[in-house]
């Protein structure tokens, strides 16, 4: 963990580490092929629409279109399958052994742990997305305090895992369907294509609508989140979307003295407008006049006190 | 008897026709009846007795690319007999041509197929030579059939079908009439293969399998054509593979002509389910298929009736869809909206 801090200090702007290189060229991969197995297999989808042929001709047409959709699905497939392989080392060294050298190993024990990991969802969850609904429905002002990885995230994650499964396990079925039947009836074929394509079509709407709201268009990040590129998120969006982890994180490296509020609790729709101005830091602070900020810090155990 | 004509009211461009007539018949020396004369102005049309417009133009050009071009107009039209001529009569394809068979050298016909229709599935009468019910549904020749161009395939250019200056050179070194030479190399290579492409063929068969009335008078289970679209060969087609199959590859027998589909009981039939299997796994095709592979449905119908499993399981994705992503979509909007409002909070404003 040396390799990466979890703060790192860029111009004196606070940084804070969220993937490593291993994750952002997953991330990379994953993105690649998901946009280029979309763009080559709506087109077959929606043959008979207008645009479908201009789309599936930027692929080489009908004659070598499918080709590079079985071959970037194998590389997708590849990448799920290390990915895999990556949960299990990162479970296995850093719980697994872990608990064996320190001796506190059991079963039970290993397991809670595992449904403990930041990816899995818990009820937290659940209560960020009551406190983001009171939030959107205007009954506050102050956004959810999301944890190190906020439901959205895992929305974003577990989607595609679900979803690179079953396409993927039809994918090549399909792909292989004179093998495959020898053992597994045709009629079988036939649900394969309508799970693969529209488990696709669900998936390629969930990512290019959702995802790309919450890390392009939305107008926190716009034009482009940076953090699939440099693995670090700035303090401001750290405030936005995962207050309960930055409080953990800031007081855990020692820089308690400057935790932030949490964001949405003044007047303006970011918390930069509260970061701290040349030398005078603290007198930032004073800005925060809203009774219900107070009241929400209050509620945080006096993290900002 | 022009003066005759200008008075019928269905002539209406009985005027432009008197004209065409006075030009000198030297300017198309080739074609015989002279028909030309008239029929080589675009705008030659009418409008007929139910009101519909019909163009009477002939491509001269288009016309002599196609597979008839050397059969003469009155070849088929035989009812013409002098110019100019009455309305003409629909064309019967099964008349006597003059031209000469060369295997035979007999008058060539297409007489023949005839007798391969009426023992097909689409035929008018019954086994024992009664008309069917509903027998005017049945396809006859210009319901499948227009006037093809030659579709050339070529061997010897490998990047687009067309006429192979290479192969006509080989055919110029015995050979010496350039019309025969062109001919005989575009009748070959036109009869290779298809003369329609994968997604023309679905679209022909389509004119009455994917008619909702015509399929439920005939008692057919699905609708051809669409659910044909449904699967990857249509899909394909759509995209304008040619090497996909179409209805044809499956639904005709190998060896046999389109004129010889059979019923999907009958055990002549190549869909037949006792002979499906082979025909999915032919070595063009899937080699080393099982039979089991040759169950999956090819025409596959999504409703409830039907297929009920494919319907839920189409519908169970529905709902997987709109559930996953319209409440998605609410908060996306609310999101977008709660930024514009930052502390529009109902709690501050007590």
């Amino acid at each position: 963990m040396t390799k990466y801090p979890r703060i790192k200090l860029i111009n004196g702007e606070k940084y804070f580490f969220r993937f490593d290189m291993d994750l952002r060229i997953q991330h990379i991969f994953l993105a690649g092929t998901v946009v280029i197995l979309v763009l080559s297999g709506m087109p077959l989808k929606f043959s008979d629409a207008s645009w479908a042929p201009y789309l599936y001709a930027i692929f080489g047409g009908i004659n070598l279109a499918p080709t590079v959709h079985k071959i970037t699905g194998a590389i997708m497939l590849l990448l799920f399958g290390y990915h895999l392989f990556w949960i299990a080392k990162v479970v296995y060294k850093n719980h697994y052994l872990r608990m064996k050298r320190e001796g506190t190993y059991t079963t039970k024990g290993f397991l809670l742990r595992v449904v403990k990991l930041p990816m899995v969802p818990n009820l937290k969850d659940l209560k960020d997305i009551i406190d983001l609904m009171k939030y959107l429905f205007y009954f506050t002002n102050v956004r959810p305090n999301g944890d190190e990885y906020t439901w959205k995230e895992k929305f974003d994650y577990w989607a595609p895992f679900w979803g690179m499964f079953i396409i993927g396990a039809s994918g090549v079925i399909i792909w292989k369907k004179e093998l495959f039947t020898q053992i597994i009836p045709g009629e079988v074929i036939n649900f394969l294509l309508i799970a693969h394509s529209d488990e696709a079509l669900l998936a390629g709407l969930f990512l290019f609508i959702w995802h790309w709201y919450n890390v392009h268009f939305s107008t926190s990040v716009f034009p482009m989140g940076t953090v699939f590129l440099t693995g670090y998120l700035s303090e401001e969006l750290m405030c936005e979307e995962h207050y309960d982890y930055y409080v953990k994180v800031m007081k855990e490296e020692g820089y308690e003295k400057e935790i932030l509020p949490p964001h949405g609790g003044g007047h303006a729709p970011s918390c930069s407008d509260y970061a701290p101005k040349g030398d005078d830091g603290a007198a930032s602070f004073e800005k925060i006049s809203e009774a219900e900020t107070s009241e929400h810090l209050a509620k945080e155990g006096g993290t900002a006190a | 008897m022009l003066l005759n004509l200008i008075k019928r009211p269905h002539w209406s461009f009985g005027a432009l026709l008197i004209a065409l007539c006075l030009l000198p018949g030297w300017v198309l020396a080739a074609d015989m009846g002279n028909c030309l004369l008239c029929h080589k102005y675009p705008g030659l049309s009418r409008i007929d007795n139910d009101g519909k417009m019909k163009l009477m133009f002939v491509n001269e050009e288009i016309f002599n690319k196609s597979v008839h071009s050397k059969v003469k107009c009155e070849g088929c039209h035989t009812d013409i007999t002098k110019i100019p001529h009455e309305p003409a009569k629909p064309v019967d394809c099964l008349t006597v041509c003059h031209i000469i068979e060369p295997t035979s050298e007999q008058k060539f016909s297409h007489k023949s197929v005839k007798t391969f229709i009426d023992e097909s599935v689409h035929s008018k009468i019954d086994q024992e030579g009664k008309l069917k019910k509903f027998s005017e549904d049945m396809p006859t020749c210009k319901d499948c059939h227009d006037n093809p161009l030659f579709r050339p395939l070529a061997f010897v250019k490998k990047v687009r079908p067309g006429i192979a200056e290479d192969a006509m050179g080989r055919c110029r070194v015995c050979h010496e009439k350039e019309d025969f030479i062109f001919r005989f190399y575009n009748h070959i290579t036109t009869r290779l293969h298809k003369s329609r492409s994968p997604l023309n063929v679905a679209e022909a068969c389509g004119k009455c399998h994917d008619d909702k009335a015509l399929v439920k008078r005939h008692g057919l289970t699905v609708m051809a054509g669409s659910s044909y679209a449904e699967t990857f060969h249509g899909k394909a087609a759509n995209l304008l593979s040619e090497t996909i199959p179409d209805c044809l590859d499956c639904h005709v027998v190998k060896g046999k002509s389109v004129h010889q589909m059979y019923g999907n009981d009958d055990p002549r039939s190549s869909t037949h389910p006792e002979n499906r299997g082979a025909i999915c796994n032919s070595v063009d095709c899937h080699p080393k298929a099982s039979v089991k592979f040759a169950n999956y449905q090819v025409h596959p119908v999504f409703n409830k009736d039907q297929s009920p499993v494919v319907y839920w399981f189409t519908t169970f994705f529905y709902v997987l869809t709109g559930g996953t992503l319209l409440p998605l979509m609410i908060i996306l909007f609310l999101d977008l909206l709660r930024r514009l409002f930052p502390n529009a909070t109902f709690r501050r404003r007590k």
